[in-house]
């Protein structure tokens, strides 16, 4: 027996709303399936119309008289027929055995929850968001979309089970530019201006971040943040579910105009730069999900390869003002280089005490030793044992064409 | 000639864009096209000139000590003299910073539409959705339209940019889907489902934003970019020279906005119907003519989640044309 495919595919929908009853929890089933039925039927009949616009019209007049519209003031006779009619296609779905598999629409994909900093406009020079940050888009640049493979923690072993391929931002990691110097004064306005121009050409043309925030505490959008941008080269971070190495791809790079070191022993960054950067972190973080232990130093994050050593980098190695930054101090979390390859830090190069990397460097060291003596291994063996892991991840993504070549 | 007939030769369809205005109104079976660019010249005032130009039936107004050509003679008037052409729109409405702006449109839409009264026929305008945080020019403009073409005799309705779109291209699916308008001045985007709009947003990067951060970036005048990007400009992914590199990069960042700001819209909308399958998405207007535009467009589009499945990403039959079309359709519907 040959049914209409409208037939076949308003029988499928009727099923599924009375198998699936989870996606209609609000309000009756029959009346979903009336309201189903309507506008299957609706969408029939208004293909019989081959002129657009008696097909517009049709449309817009029926929908006049639509059952979502007039619900309420329906007559009442008119239910229980439709109920019956339901019954009916549904019964004749059951005796034609036909397989309706192809013609079911997918399921919806979840919605993430809107977060609580919204756009409020974008222009071709800014874009603006409810908390107040503004981005400067003068110097806005693109790389390629970003794309990135992450290792599950929760397998037994996360890089023998292989990676996932992801495209979400998963954090952010902060920078300063180490560019060129000159004392925030009112008499310096010019070179000032200057060094920050030079410098947004400068990271524009390398790709080099996402976001600049500049001496005045305006931030500049560099590369978009679709895009991966070469911040991070050589690093490695974790979370609760996810190692990510080497996070251009998957972390944001936010950079201050600024030294970590200043000259006089004087703050790093100025008020307007905290502020700027608070804003900023607040966005992405309600934009993209971020937790709040993936907004890190790029000190924490960065590797060499080469000799196993942690802080490669050492950019805001200290003093990272988190707290203003509206986050927990992630100086103390243990780094993931070292507790999960068994990358090591100089004690004489990194800087030690409170704000700053050296704490996460010993809580990881600690960490190291407690697993080491739990596989009754000697701390020496057991690093090395990380180590295979590393370069094991790192083939793993070469593998399957994930791993950018850092030099 | 039927009563039908009459009333149905009677509507028309008019897309008032900030580069181009074009009416459409059907032709026994067919639909008839006019277009003009939206855009004027001035030339310095003489007798001598504005007897050429009366012979010549090319249009034009004199206003003080300067001749005014408008419409698609004030491309070649501008070439002559070595000027930019002007805008009487900016960004989808009214351009506040010239005082004829709505002189001039009237003049190229009497280009578009044909001489005489408009006789109490039906035309639906195009208007731009609102701009985030500026809704209040949009209405200006709407009404300043509506007044416009209801003094020249006509029953004026205006319709949203996209949501023509739709009704021009989408009657396949009953007119569910998006439709998206990538013009001049704004880039329009309408989700509507069995033909009623759910929501509408444009955003104020398109066209010419494309061509004038590019001619910034090289230091050359926009109306040369324009007719690069018109003539030779494609997506391959190979530049043969950097203005093409400079035209790709402003490209990606109006298509990256204009993702963005569909994924947000999806995020915010209330009440949304519940679509349980794939939508078409149609892309029209001049800016997504490039060749390879719709594959750079899908591409960024699946790197985004959005909640409604999107069954294709198509271009526009005529995407030149599609705002008109849709607005005739919704003139003809309403008879």
């Amino acid at each position: 027996m040959r049914v209409p495919a409208f037939l076949l595919v308003l029988v499928s929908d009727s099923l599924r709303v009375f198998l699936n009853r989870q996606h209609y929890c609000s309000g009756s089933n029959t009346s979903l399936v009336t309201r189903m039925v309507w506008r299957r039927s609706l969408g029939w009949r208004a293909g019989w119309f081959s002129d657009p616009a008696g097909r517009l019209k049709f449309l817009r007049r029926s929908l006049r008289e639509s059952p979502d519209l007039k619900a309420g003031s329906r007559r009442e006779w008119v239910r229980p027929l439709r109920r019956i009619s339901v019954v009916v296609i549904t019964l004749l779905a059951a005796l034609t055995h036909t397989d309706t598999t192809a013609m079911l629409p997918p399921g919806k994909p979840v919605s993430k929850p809107a977060g609580q900093v919204w756009l409020v406009q974008t222009t071709p020079q800014f874009d603006l968001y409810s908390n107040g940050l503004r981005i400067e888009e003068q110097y806005a640049t693109f790389t390629e979309p970003r794309r990135y493979m992450a290792f599950a923690r929760a397998q037994s072993d996360p890089i023998a089970s292989g990676g996932e391929w992801r495209s979400v931002p998963a954090g952010i990691v902060y920078h300063t530019t180490e560019s060129h110097w000159a004392p925030f004064e009112e008499n310096q306005n010019r070179s000032l201006r200057q060094a920050g121009e030079g410098l947004l050409e400068y990271v524009r043309r390398r790709h080099s971040y996402h976001f600049v925030i500049d001496r005045f505490g305006r931030i500049f959008r560099v590369v978009r943040e679709s895009d991966f941008a070469n911040h991070a080269g050589n690093s490695v971070w974790a979370d609760d579910i996810w190692i990510y190495i080497n996070l251009n791809q998957s972390f944001f790079g936010v950079a201050f105009e600024a030294r970590s070191k200043g000259s006089g022993g004087e703050p790093a960054v100025n008020a307007a730069q905290v502020y700027a950067g608070r804003v900023l972190t607040q966005m992405l973080r309600a934009r993209y999900d971020i937790p709040a232990t993936n907004c890190v130093a790029h000190a924490q994050v960065s590797v060499n390869p080469a000799n196993y050593g942690v802080g490669y980098h050492l950019d805001w190695e200290a003093n990272l003002p988190f707290a203003e930054l509206g986050l927990a101090d992630n100086y103390k979390l243990p780094l993931a280089s070292v507790k999960l390859f068994g990358f090591e830090g100089d004690a004489a190069k990194i800087e030690t005490g409170p704000s700053s990397m050296g704490e996460g460097l010993e809580a990881s060291i600690a960490e190291i030793r407690k697993n080491a003596a739990a596989e009754n291994l000697p701390v020496g063996r057991y690093r090395g044992k990380l180590q295979k892991r590393y370069r094991d991840a790192i083939r793993a993504l070469r593998g399957k064409g994930a791993y950018q070549e850092y030099n | 000639m039927t009563a039908s007939n009459s009333q149905t030769l009677s509507a028309l369809g008019l897309d008032v864009g900030t580069s181009r205005i074009v009416a459409a109104q059907r032709q026994d079976k067919d639909i008839q096209f006019d277009t003009q660019l939206n855009a004027f010249v001035n030339i310095p005032f003489s007798k001598l000139t504005q007897g050429v130009l009366k012979k010549e039936r090319i249009p034009h107004l004199v206003q003080d000590a300067e001749i005014t050509v408008y419409g698609d003679e004030s491309e070649r008037f501008a070439n002559l003299f070595h000027k930019e052409t002007r805008r009487p729109m900016l960004r989808g409405v009214l351009n506040p910073d010239e005082a004829n702006s709505l002189t001039l449109v009237r003049q190229i839409v009497g280009l578009v539409m044909g001489e005489g009264e408009g006789q109490g026929r039906r035309v639906c305008f195009s208007v731009p959705a609102a701009p985030l945080g500026a809704s209040e020019e949009v209405n200006e403009h709407e009404s300043s339209l509506k007044t416009m073409l209801s003094k020249l005799g006509f029953d004026a309705h205006p319709i949203s940019e996209g949501l023509a779109v739709v009704y021009g291209e989408l009657e396949a699916s009953n007119y569910t889907g998006i439709g998206i308008s990538c013009g001049g001045g704004l880039c329009n985007v309408c989700l509507a489902y069995l033909s009623v709009p759910v929501f509408s947003f444009s955003i104020p990067k398109a066209g010419d934003f494309i061509d004038s951060s590019a001619a910034q970036l090289r230091g050359e005048p926009a109306t040369r970019i324009r007719s690069i990007k018109e003539e030779s400009f494609h997506f391959n992914g190979h530049f043969v020279n950097k203005i093409h590199q400079a035209l790709s990069t402003y490209y990606d960042d109006v298509i990256q906005a204009l993702v963005a700001a569909l994924r947000d819209q999806f995020a915010s909308v209330q009440n949304m119907p519940k679509l349980n399958r794939p939508i078409p998405l149609v892309l029209s207007g001049g800016s997504v003519m490039p060749p390879g535009f719709r594959d750079r467009f899908e591409k960024s589009l699946r790197e985004t989640e959005l909640p409604v499945a999107i069954a294709e990403v198509r271009m526009a039959s005529n995407p030149m044309v599609s705002t008109a079309r849709g607005a005739l359709v919704a003139a003809l519907s309403e008879l």
